[in-house]
């Protein structure tokens, strides 16, 4: 009797090839635990993120477009549900869309004057990333950006999430055309540290 | 200000570099090989290579008085290369007991024990064993959670900080009974057995920590980390919280390395390609300016093109400027600094190594 | 060049600058291994922040960066259903002769049409400004070079199937095209 007929169907797939073994050992460089690479982040709510939103559109409306980025920045949602972070994106985004092309230099040079302003801009500029990553990612769900968290399954009440995206979708050009260009002014004055300091921050906005 | 001695050695990156007591003598960690270089006239000429390991030599140091030369590789071994008398060096293994890439080593100042990081996320602290006739290590392993980026020793030789890609710079305790003498109660702790965790700081931002070093008095940390930081600490005493600790966020690219130049001055260098200088205190630090001469002689004329060699760029190449060289001396990234020269404290000279191949001695 | 290509390329280079700080990284997983970390994705904490910069929903670049290694993703602009074949003959024809472009993956990240990786032997090798010329550059001249040979393809009335789409002919004809055109973008590294 040859051996092969000793086989199961189970043995005989390969399946278990593709097991990550190092996975399964709890000292492993693969489970490091990233929570100890930033500190504890206080929650922020749904209701909080709404209420900087009411604040920063007074400030917008009283004219302190200053005042109104640097509160959209002061308060960035590191600890919160989707929701909340894509709400304050949005209220950032409105911000950033209201101010004009000149006020952008000096507004920008004021704030990194300041004491905490570097850490501002470094905000401002995870925003204009994640911004530019989530209007491109409205587009197709075979082009999402590799974020293996991000699954969504069966997310229901947060509907409207999915839509808001794409109604935003025939503007997006426009959309990124400031985004793009406040970038450019972000790194004229916080230079190339504050793009590097987005990447190795794990505060994620 | 003195002009940068610039002495361009090949095109390959360097991983390290040391000079002997009495600066006659360069070692140099170029691929799997260390290379020695002897002082003739105004040069450094190539006279040894010391073969011994089989993959990248990652670091260097060759101790000031006893003049034995400590390398290690990521082939997971560290060799201790003993000067005969006949100037022949003999490689002796060191029983490191780790399973990835060794990555950084440094001799103590007391040259008694030299601590080598790894991928294997230890510290091996290597001392010699008289009875075995051997170099046998301690490790060093809580609570390290990545690879050992580098080390660097506390002027007392039992205090050692080290950073890492976990983001974090840390001061542990390497007291080894028998080889070192109890040390002076400082800021740091009072009794200090082996890896007590004398310290334990990250940025907000995170970042690895690429570069670590003691003020000369030991009394502040330094450490430099990938999101482009210096962060000096200044501690209290034991299980007191810091008196400071002061965190630069620069505009530029992450710095690789940095030393002290007295209490009050540190000298960085990284991804830019120029050495930048810090001052400051406990009461605070800022970044006061690069220590590239602008304008640097020899390069303006130099590069000054005739009609004729423009309009062959334009041609060619569609450009009329040819843009392959950096303005600064060194054409790629600086990985490590070294003090050159010292009266006391104050560093008068120090040397940058880099991935460009070039070895550069400058001014303070 | 249009008045927003100029920002989109602007952002690609300057996140580009930042993300080429590379340096020689051991695995740990593996003894005595030296592997491209964004690859093997097997140790967290040597993984940065992936940024995306983009242009419009067509438009954008990927930048995923780890301690010794990069990876740029770039989707190139597919205005109709001509482009997108173009665009695929052309990605096709570069990638298989990676082996000549050194920095060129062979395989595209999901989403993405073309993408390099970049790792710290490269840029030991060549300096890292040339390097994002390098990206700049073909991001620049892609657009380009698609628009002419759509052009191409119109201009070959015979040849155009009763749908608008390009017919077998046409595709031969492409081909030498963009073989032309790759091989242009050859000559940098030589």
């Amino acid at each position: 009797m040859s051996i092969i007929q000793q086989h199961t169907a189970a043995s005989l797939s390969d399946a278990w090839r593709t097991i990550n073994i190092d996975a399964l050992e709890e000292d492993s460089s693969v489970n490091f635990d990233t929570s100890t690479l930033h500190p504890a982040l206080p929650e922020i709510s749904e209701a909080d993120v709404r209420q900087i939103n009411t604040q920063v559109r007074q400030l917008l409306r009283g004219g302190d477009a200053e005042g109104a980025l640097r509160g959209s920045l002061e308060m960035p949602v590191y600890n919160g549900s989707d929701l909340a972070k894509e709400t304050h994106l949005h209220t950032v985004i409105e911000v950033l869309q209201s101010i004009k092309a000149s006020e952008m230099t000096p507004m920008l040079q004021r704030i990194y004057g300041t004491p905490g302003g570097s850490e501002c801009l470094d905000v401002l500029m995870k925003y204009l990333y994640k911004g530019m990553a989530a209007t491109s990612a409205a587009d197709g769900s075979s082009s999402a950006p590799r974020t293996p968290t991000r699954m969504t399954p069966q997310q229901t009440g947060f509907s409207q999430v999915g839509g808001r995206p794409g109604g935003a979708n025939e503007s997006t050009g426009g959309a990124m055309s400031v985004l793009l260009s406040w970038h450019e002014k972000v790194v004229e004055v916080a230079g190339l540290g504050c793009i590097g300091r987005c990447m190795t921050d794990w505060r994620k906005v | 200000m003195a002009a940068p001695e610039v002495h361009h050695l090949f095109h390959n990156p360097i991983a390290d570099h040391s000079f002997s007591a009495d600066r006659k003598t360069l070692a140099i960690a170029r691929d799997t090989t260390v290379e020695l270089y002897g002082k003739v006239g105004s040069a450094f000429k190539l006279k040894d290579e010391l073969k011994g390991h089989d993959k990248t030599v990652t670091s260097v140091d060759i101790a000031p008085n006893s003049g034995r030369i400590v390398s290690c590789s990521q082939d997971r071994n560290a060799l201790v290369w003993e000067p005969s008398p006949q100037g022949v060096y003999k490689p002796t293994l060191v029983l490191l007991r780790i399973n990835r890439a060794a990555t950084f080593v440094r001799w103590s100042p007391s040259e008694t024990k030299f601590a080598v990081g790894s991928g294997d996320r230890v510290i091996a602290v290597c001392y010699f064993e008289e009875e075995n006739d051997w170099w046998v290590s301690k490790h060093l392993k809580k609570p390290i959670r990545s690879t050992i980026t580098t080390v660097a020793w506390h002027p007392n030789s039992v205090l050692l900080a080290a950073g890492s890609t976990d983001a974090h710079a840390r001061v542990f305790s390497s007291f080894i009974k028998g080889v070192d003498a109890r040390p002076d109660p400082g800021v740091w702790g009072e009794r200090l057995p082996f890896n007590t965790v004398c310290g334990e700081y990250m940025n907000n931002s995170a970042g690895w920590v690429h570069a670590v070093a003691f003020s000369p008095s030991g009394d502040a940390l330094a450490f430099a980390a990938h999101d482009s930081s210096i962060t000096v600490v200044y501690p209290s005493g034991p299980d007191l919280p810091p008196k400071a600790i002061i965190s630069i966020s620069t505009q530029l690219l992450p710095f690789m390395s940095l030393i002290w130049n007295g209490e009050a001055e540190i000298i960085a260098a990284g991804y830019d390609c120029e050495a930048f200088r810090f001052k400051g205190g406990v009461q605070g630090w800022q970044l006061s300016g690069t220590l590239e001469a602008k304008g640097r002689p020899g390069l303006g004329e130099g590069r000054e093109e005739s009609a004729l060699n423009m309009f062959k760029q334009m041609d060619l190449k569609g450009k009329t400027k040819d843009d392959t060289q950096l303005k600064t001396v060194h054409q790629n990234t600086i990985t490590t600094l070294r003090p050159f020269e010292s009266s006391g404290a104050a560093v008068k000279k120090f040397s940058s190594s880099g991935v460009d191949g070039r070895i550069v001695i400058w001014h303070t | 060049m249009s008045q927003s290509l100029r920002p989109y390329l602007q952002a690609v280079r300057s996140s580009l600058t930042a993300a080429l700080c590379l340096s020689n990284f051991a695995s740990q997983t593996a003894e005595r291994h030296n592997v491209p970390e964004i690859e093997a994705q097997t140790s967290p904490e040597v993984l940065l922040t992936p940024l995306t910069i983009a242009r419009n929903e067509n438009e954008r670049v990927l930048i995923e960066p780890s301690i010794n290694s990069i990876r740029i993703s770039i989707r190139i602009k597919q205005a109709d259903e001509i482009e997108h074949i173009l665009v695929h003959k052309f990605t096709r024809f570069l990638t298989q002769r990676a082996e000549s472009f050194f920095i060129l993956r062979r395989k595209p990240i999901k989403g993405y049409d073309i993408s390099f990786l970049i790792t710290n032997f490269h840029t030991e090798e060549m300096l890292k400004h040339k390097l994002v010329d390098f990206i700049i550059q073909f991001m620049e001249e892609v657009d380009k070079e698609i628009s002419e040979m759509k052009l191409f393809v119109r201009f070959s009335p015979p040849n155009i199937t009763c749908n608008g789409g390009p017919g077998l002919t046409d595709i031969t004809q492409l081909n030498a095209r963009a073989r032309f055109v790759a091989e242009s973008f050859l000559t940098p590294f030589d």
